[in-house]
């Protein structure tokens, strides 16, 4: 579940999950709704991998939606299902998506980057809570 | 999570008001925020003065943290922030104090046409601009640069687009540093922001950048105005974009880059989005290299945009842009650090002047300003709003004097972009717009209406102060007729 949150010139995603695995997948998810109108126009034709090695939950998450928007913003893929284990601050991810297509897509938002600004992965007393704010 | 700032604020006098250095331990200097009693009360309404009073935490930093009346809150460094360090007392360089969208800013278009020429085409110019310039998410330039052609380009700058006949020499010398930084190495940037790059020079992007059709509305200083070739009822064409995501994979890459650097070099920083490094070390080096090479992309970036502007009023108007005397007045950065050479403590330094969201406006006389503004002062471009307004100011010497050659960059928001799509509440904004007599396109509703008059300042607001505080001066206020954005 996730929900955004204001900051002035910018987003916040809130995102809270049972476990980290779903925590990172459901963050994708929230920053890509950012981009993409209605998420649910987005079909899984392609399929890519992410390894990223951490050094904290916090720059692992930050490192895991930095190398989604670097695809879309290089290789113009949508994504809208992941699948993530996180093993000893390490990530292994799968994520679903196809190519834009202006057609079909209506685009909502050019995210210029993730900052690190409040950046926040915690545990709560039922599961996991993620911070991030999006430079729009 | 909206926060009003608790801390204090002293009035030093009806523009500026002061962050004392006892605020918190570890500021090296005081905070100073230019603004008024009325526009100071928005300004309390989030943490940007707590930003301020992070930022003079930063070694190095001379005189004052400083904000513009048009501040707001950013992530590390407040949105309308200016900062010098001097590297001979351990200065540092911050990517945070130039921000993601690196050397983004503004350039104005003059034109002989006047505003009834143009408003029987309005709408097919428009339509045209809208078709012709590429905007938006996920949109390619039509410009194609090679790995070796790019590289040119970071290094050279505006000069390098002109010189393959996209623009004119004249071009050049009117962009803010000739359109082009010494220094900058194509090497230092890497090849995920090169990848990024690569199809974005000439795309205007998204967010809050956009291309619009102006109306000089009132001339306030006819001679400056008569100098930058500006009088009532002209057409004119202001552009505002940047970097593209070449800039922002440099920023980022940095900021990946300085995750460790705060604690090697024994700096003590408020908030991790403030990373910076000694101007003189290898990691400051590589970023001001990579920096300057991401400026440079940048001019280019506004240099095609300006360009394909200038072919579609050819088209429309059926006379060439030469023709058309559509002239480039002056393009300014916003979002940028620049080696600068300042009064600090009654000596003449070199400092690191960082801009984040800040414009330089150097006073009459000043050696950096071409010859034919010399008299006046810099041109200021302010981009406003896209219902009410935009500005062309003066640099003047109260600049040089309070904040290193700096005076604002815009109207600021007022609105947080959910604030602003709620406020709209399924409103149509362009039709809106069109009954005001500005015809608007945009790839996105959504980013109209979070980009709708409403949701920023009233930049007369803001151009007051800083005239008042004699940063810069009035020179003509412009409204918008059309508007193209991502």
């Amino acid at each position: 579940m996730y929900e955004t949150f204001e900051h002035t010139a910018d987003l916040g995603l809130r995102v809270r999950a049972p476990d980290l695995d779903q925590l990172f997948g459901e963050a994708a998810q929230a920053l890509f709704s950012t981009i993409v109108d209605d998420l649910a126009t987005v079909r899984p034709t392609q399929k890519i991998d992410v390894n990223l090695k951490g050094e904290d939950l916090g720059y692992l998450l930050f490192d895991w939606l930095n190398e989604l928007l670097y695809r879309f913003d290089t290789e113009h893929l949508l994504f809208g299902k992941f699948e993530v284990r996180i093993e000893n601050q390490n990530l292994h991810a799968a994520a679903w998506g196809e190519p834009f297509d202006p057609s079909r897509h209506s685009l909502a938002h050019e995210v210029k980057a993730i900052t690190y600004h409040r950046l926040k992965v915690e545990k709560e007393k039922d599961g996991w809570l993620a911070e991030v704010i999006v430079d729009i | 999570m909206k926060e009003t700032y608790q801390g204090p604020l002293e009035r030093v006098n009806e523009c500026c008001w002061r962050i004392p250095k006892s605020y918190k331990q570890g500021m090296r200097v005081p905070g100073l925020i230019f603004s008024d009693e009325r526009l100071l009360e928005a300004v309390k309404k989030d943490q940007a003065p707590e930003q301020v009073a992070n930022v003079a935490f930063l070694p190095g930093i001379q005189y004052a943290s400083l904000a513009m009346p048009d501040i707001h809150w950013g992530y590390g460094f407040c949105i309308g922030g200016v900062c010098a360090t001097d590297p001979d007392e351990g200065g540092v360089i911050s990517p945070g104090g130039v921000g993601y969208d690196i050397n983004c800013g503004v350039r104005l278009v003059r034109s002989n046409l006047y505003y009834q020429d143009v408003k029987p085409h309005l709408r097919q110019l428009v339509e045209e601009l809208f078709r012709q310039v590429p905007t938006g998410v996920g949109k390619s330039g039509k410009y194609r640069f090679d790995k070796k052609e790019l590289k040119h380009l970071l290094a050279e700058g505006s000069s390098y687009v002109v010189g393959r006949g996209l623009g004119s020499p004249g071009d050049l010398e009117y962009t803010e540093a000739g359109g082009h930084l010494d220094g900058a190495d194509p090497d230092a940037v890497s090849d995920r922001a090169q990848t990024r790059g690569a199809d974005q020079c000439g795309t205007l992007g998204s967010g809050n950048h956009f291309l619009e059709v102006q109306v000089v509305d009132h001339v306030f200083d006819e001679a400056a105005a008569g100098a930058m070739g500006l009088e009532k009822d002209m057409i004119c064409v202001m552009i505002h974009s940047g970097s593209r995501g070449l800039g922002y994979q440099v920023c980022d890459d940095a900021l990946a880059m300085l995750r460790q650097t705060p604690e090697k070099y024994g700096i003590s920083l408020p908030d991790r989005q403030l990373a910076c490094a000694p101007v003189n070390s290898p990691e400051g080096q590589k970023y001001i290299a990579a920096m300057r090479a991401a400026a440079n992309f940048a001019w280019c970036n506004r240099q095609l945009l300006m360009q394909q502007a200038r072919e579609v009023f050819g088209t429309i108007f059926g006379q060439s842009w030469q023709e058309l005397q559509m002239n480039l007045v002056y393009d300014v950065c916003h979002n940028i650090a620049k080696f600068e050479e300042h009064e600090a403590n009654g000596k003449r330094r070199r400092l690191w002047v960082h801009r984040k969201g800040a414009t330089r406006a150097f006073p009459p006389n000043h050696p950096e300003i071409p010859a034919a503004y010399r008299k006046i002062g810099q041109p200021v471009i302010i981009p406003g709003d896209m219902g009410r307004a935009s500005w062309v100011l003066a640099g003047r010497q109260g600049s040089m004097e309070q904040t290193f050659g700096t005076t604002c960059h815009g109207a600021g928001r007022a609105m947080s972009r959910t604030a602003a799509i709620k406020e709209a509440g399924g409103r149509n904004i362009a039709k809106e717009l069109e009954a005001r007599g500005v015809i608007a396109r945009a790839q996105s509703r959504r980013g109209l209406a979070e980009e709708q008059p409403k949701a920023y300042k009233n930049v007369d607001e803001v151009v007051e102060v800083v005239h008042k505080a004699g940063l810069s001066a009035k020179v003509a206020r412009m409204r918008p007729i059309g508007v193209i954005k991502g």
